[in-house]
């Protein structure tokens, strides 16, 4: 039921403000499509303009063809969920979901049919009655999921809106939008500045900084393939070493790291990029023997963080802080302490590398 | 799924009413326009009416015509230009004392744990529910030249006519006015301040004059801003004691009505409306100050209050408290009585009010508060919510016109609308309709004002999600954000009501032959000879207003007793 929605070079001003820069995007029908960013990196304008509560300055959103610039929300039939739910606290949830359709003046049987479907849908049943000030915040969410749902919207859009619950009830509803999403085959386009809650939602995420696009990919690539060293230091953990590349190897401080994809970057001046749990305990998760000897470094426990299934330690290495990870039980195998030297192993071929780097994540 | 297929294609065939869209994008710039037409029509066209008038020959408006010389008159009669110099003096002297009486009623309630708050705070406020005449008539009963203390208990010659009786009068009625802004100041003010410099090791004196009172110095200007602005443009209490003491406001009622003088009437108001227009941009400018120092954080407990310091503000609070029961009791058993202060055997006789207005006087004022309540709670909520969520163009303009009501003495306000409007295609003038209009009018800023802040506290979210889900603005504003403003809109109604049944200055030129108000009848009466009657109709607009305080009350406790209405 839902078509194609595209971007085209989309730009949003306010001011001297660049909020949204050129940015371009194809969104398939039924995609779970998730933007994430920082605050203020210009997510939250582009799902106004998709909504039609922003214009954009330059560029088109176009929807199954049409350019859809200047069509008002009221005429979009697109679904929005607001960061702050925006329940009528004058209606009873009954009422709440009924509201779109008595906009539309459907017969008063259809809406009856069609907001008990909802509450069915979306577990709600028996709360009809309800104000929202008497719903926990997890009811609160889903009547407001089921109040965008209920007129059989387009597309779906939330803004945020899992950010004002509690960490459990947060992951349920979770597992409750996905599913919903793939059951009705909507196309939902969902801004978060949760990478977990991205990663495990999205079909594609859409990663923005300063008003542009920096990655568009799958979960899986933009973990395992960050394309820019922002991306790899926004979405999870990643480890930094910079310096000169010196045949083959890149120079840092008096160490010298080799790496194996050294020739995608041009620069002189490049930046490797590891993730905690690339780097390996030597002795414990490898032996020396299979390690690329210039890549193996000797430093010193600081911090031991127990995290859950893994802890993460932080160790100094040329005067920089970094960190890396212990499954749980090599960690009570190797029984570390503060204070106690270690033997660390980067492995050439688990470094992505970069030719600029962002210090700050604004 | 194939049902459910069948269903949503159904669903899907109904779409939000194209007629209604175009529609919407009529409403919004409609409301705006009527809204500027209507301030524009009904107060900026007054003024320059006064302000032709009064510069003019004729009030024709025309290069030739050009004068100075009403001013010139106005400003070598001594006799006219005394009416300034009493007008100031009489409002200074109100102001500074005002001012010092409030700030420490405000500092009993807000920084000491004295018992008996609540109470001290509703007998302060009092003073609303009456016309700013009621002071007036207490004192003459109490103090004038046949006064209970003075000539009886006291037997003394001295009598309050005068500029004492002036000053004390507007004293007492400006105490509620001056007291809710030192009390939001003052409650705003950070008490750790004070407990920070004494820990420090500050007297308790030092406290006061180093950190207390400078925190509160905005609260303070604004509180007497506002004291010497009612002080000045008040017509009810320098026109029943005063005497032969003039003031401006007596002196352009005495021109317009005694002399006919229309042009010099409208060049005092002219000179009434500086000072009171300095007063009111002066208290814009401090009120703008003041938000900036109210500041979020949570307020600790008040510590207990040393026992000397709890009894002297509690006999303070109570003197002061005491003064404003004094005058309303005064009033009350007054119209009861058969003839104060020698026959105290009571009588409903001063209740067959022998004016021409009498009894139809108290309907026309009840029905045209209650539509003025209506009609100025509802337009104010509109134009605030066109303005604060609609964003209209020419938005900064509309503002500026909303506010300037509050600037204006009404008094200068209704001299400009018989000036204005009295012309037969004016087909209002005459008939309550244009006291409904110009009390709305008078009222507009501090409705607009509370409706404001009160959109401001609904979240912008509720209006976009009712558009997303194909609301338009109309169906938005009865079905969302009216029922979510209803305690807003109680509370102007009750403003508006209680303006409108009160007020003497804005509609006493307005009221004709066949046109009579409860609160003019006051003056009326009083004029007459009839002082116990018009105790009596004074009596009659309080029993009134506290009705419909108690009716409201009622109301409020009912709708809130449905689930809290706003998040």
């Amino acid at each position: 039921m839902s078509k194609k929605l595209v971007l085209e070079k989309v730009r949003k001003t306010f001011g001297p403000l660049i909020a949204v820069d050129d940015v371009s995007l194809d969104i398939i029908p039924g995609e779970f499509i998730c933007f994430l960013g920082p605050s203020g990196c210009g997510k939250t304008t582009i799902l106004r303009m998709i909504t039609g509560f922003e214009q954009p300055t330059s560029g088109n959103i176009i929807y199954d063809g049409n350019i859809i610039n200047d069509i008002i929300p009221q005429k979009r039939d697109f679904g929005i969920v607001f960061q702050s739910y925006a329940l009528f606290p004058n209606m009873t949830v009954e009422k709440n979901i009924a509201f779109g359709l008595n906009m539309r003046k459907v017969p008063q049987k259809l809406i009856n049919e069609r907001v008990a479907e909802i509450l069915k849908l979306l577990d709600l049943s028996g709360w009809e009655t309800h104000y929202p000030s008497q719903l926990s915040g997890g009811q609160q969410q889903r009547v407001a999921l089921g109040r965008a749902l209920a007129i059989k919207p387009k597309v779906l859009l939330l803004d945020e809106p899992l950010s004002a619950l509690d960490a459990k009830i947060r992951v349920r509803l979770r597992v409750v939008i996905k599913k919903l999403q793939q059951d009705l085959g909507i196309t939902l386009i969902y801004v978060t500045h949760d990478q977990e809650e991205a990663l495990s939602l999205a079909d594609r995420i859409v990663i923005m900084r300063n008003g542009k696009f920096q990655q568009i990919d799958s979960p899986f690539d933009i973990y395992k393939k960050p394309k820019t060293s922002f991306v790899a230091e926004f979405v999870g953990t990643s480890n930094f070493i910079s310096g000169k590349k010196n045949n083959g190897a890149v120079k840092f401080g008096n160490l010298q790291f080799m790496s194996s994809n050294l020739n995608e970057v041009e620069n002189e001046k490049v930046y490797l990029a590891i993730r905690p749990e690339n780097i390996e305990l030597v002795g414990t998760t490898i032996s020396y023997e299979d390690c690329v000897k210039s890549n193996v470094v000797e430093s010193v426990v600081e911090v031991v963080n127990f995290i859950g299934a893994v802890v993460r330690i932080t160790f100094m290495l040329q005067g920089e802080e970094m960190v890396f990870d212990l499954p749980e039980k090599e960690f009570e195998r190797s029984g570390l302490k503060r204070g106690q030297k270690i033997r660390l192993y980067f492995p050439p071929d688990t470094f992505h590398v970069y030719s600029e780097f962002f210090d700050k994540l604004i | 799924m194939n049902t459910n297929q069948k269903e949503h294609d159904i669903i899907n065939q109904y779409v939000v009413s194209p007629a209604r869209m175009e529609f919407d994008k009529f409403i919004v710039p409609a409301v705006t326009i009527f809204i500027g037409l209507l301030l524009s029509f009904f107060m900026l066209f007054p003024l320059w009416t006064i302000l032709t008038m009064s510069f003019f020959k004729g009030g024709e408006f025309s290069l030739l015509n050009f004068t100075l010389e009403n001013y010139h008159k106005y400003f070598t009669t001594s006799y006219t230009l005394n009416a300034l110099w009493h007008s100031l003096y009489v409002s200074a002297v109100t102001t500074v004392i005002v001012t010092v009486i409030i700030f420490f009623f405000a500092y009993a309630m807000t920084r000491t744990t004295i018992s008996g708050k609540p109470f001290f705070r509703n007998i302060i406020m009092m003073p609303l529910i009456a016309p700013s005449i009621v002071q007036a008539l207490a004192l003459i009963y109490l103090f004038g030249r046949n006064g209970l203390i003075t000539a009886h208990l006291l037997q003394i010659d001295w009598n309050i006519y005068g500029s004492t009786g002036i000053i004390v009068s507007e004293v007492l009625y400006c105490l509620p006015h001056a007291f809710v802004i030192l009390y939001t100041t003052l409650s705003a003010v950070d008490i750790r301040l004070d407990e920070a410099a004494e820990s420090l090791g500050a007297t308790p004196f030092k406290v006061f004059t180093r950190i207390t009172l400078p925190s509160a110095k905005y609260g303070i200007f604004s509180a007497a801003a506002l004291t010497f602005n009612l002080t000045i443009t008040d017509f009810g209490n320098p026109v029943v004691i005063g005497a032969d003491y003039h003031v401006l406001a007596t002196e352009i009622y005495a021109q317009v009505t005694n002399l006919y003088r229309f042009d010099l009437g409208a060049t005092i108001s002219i000179i009434l409306l500086v000072p009171s227009l300095m007063a009111f941009m002066f208290n814009y400018y401090i009120s703008r100050k003041t938000f900036s120092m109210i500041s979020g954080a949570a307020k600790p407990v008040i510590p207990p209050s040393r026992p000397l310091k709890k009894i002297l503000y509690k006999t303070y609070c109570i003197l002061v408290s005491f003064s404003i029961i004094l005058v309303f009791a005064t009033v009350v058993v007054g119209s009861f009585v058969k003839t104060w202060p020698y026959d105290w055997s009571l009588t409903f006789q001063h209740y067959h009010f022998p004016s021409i207005g009498g009894y139809s006087a108290i309907w026309t004022s009840l029905w045209v508060s209650l539509i003025v309540g209506i009609v100025g709670a509802f337009l104010t909520l509109v134009a605030g919510y066109v303005m604060e969520t609609r964003r209209p163009y020419f938005k900064q303009l509309l503002y500026l016109l909303s506010v300037m009501p509050a600037a204006i003495p009404g008094l200068v306000m209704g001299l400009g609308y018989i000036l204005a409007f009295n012309k037969p295609y004016y087909i209002f003038y005459g008939t309550p309709w244009i006291i409904v209009i110009n009390v709305v009018i008078c009222n507009f800023t501090l409705g607009i004002l509370s409706s404001i802040s009160n959109l401001r506290n609904i979240d912008p979210s509720i209006e976009e999600a009712s558009i997303s889900l194909g609301g338009d603005a109309l169906r938005t504003f009865f079905k969302i954000i009216f029922p979510l403003s209803k305690v807003a809109f109680f509370q102007n109604f009750t403003y508006f009501f209680m303006r409108s049944m009160t007020t003497i200055s804005a509609v006493i030129f307005l009221v004709s032959a066949t046109v009579h108000l409860a609160a003019i009848e006051i003056i009326m009466l009083d004029n007459d000879g009839w002082t116990a009657s018009a105790n009596a109709m004074c009596t009659v607009i309080i029993v009134i207003v506290m009705a419909m305080l108690g009716i409201l009350q009622l109301v409020q406790k009912k709708t809130s007793k449905r689930p809290s209405v706003l998040q």
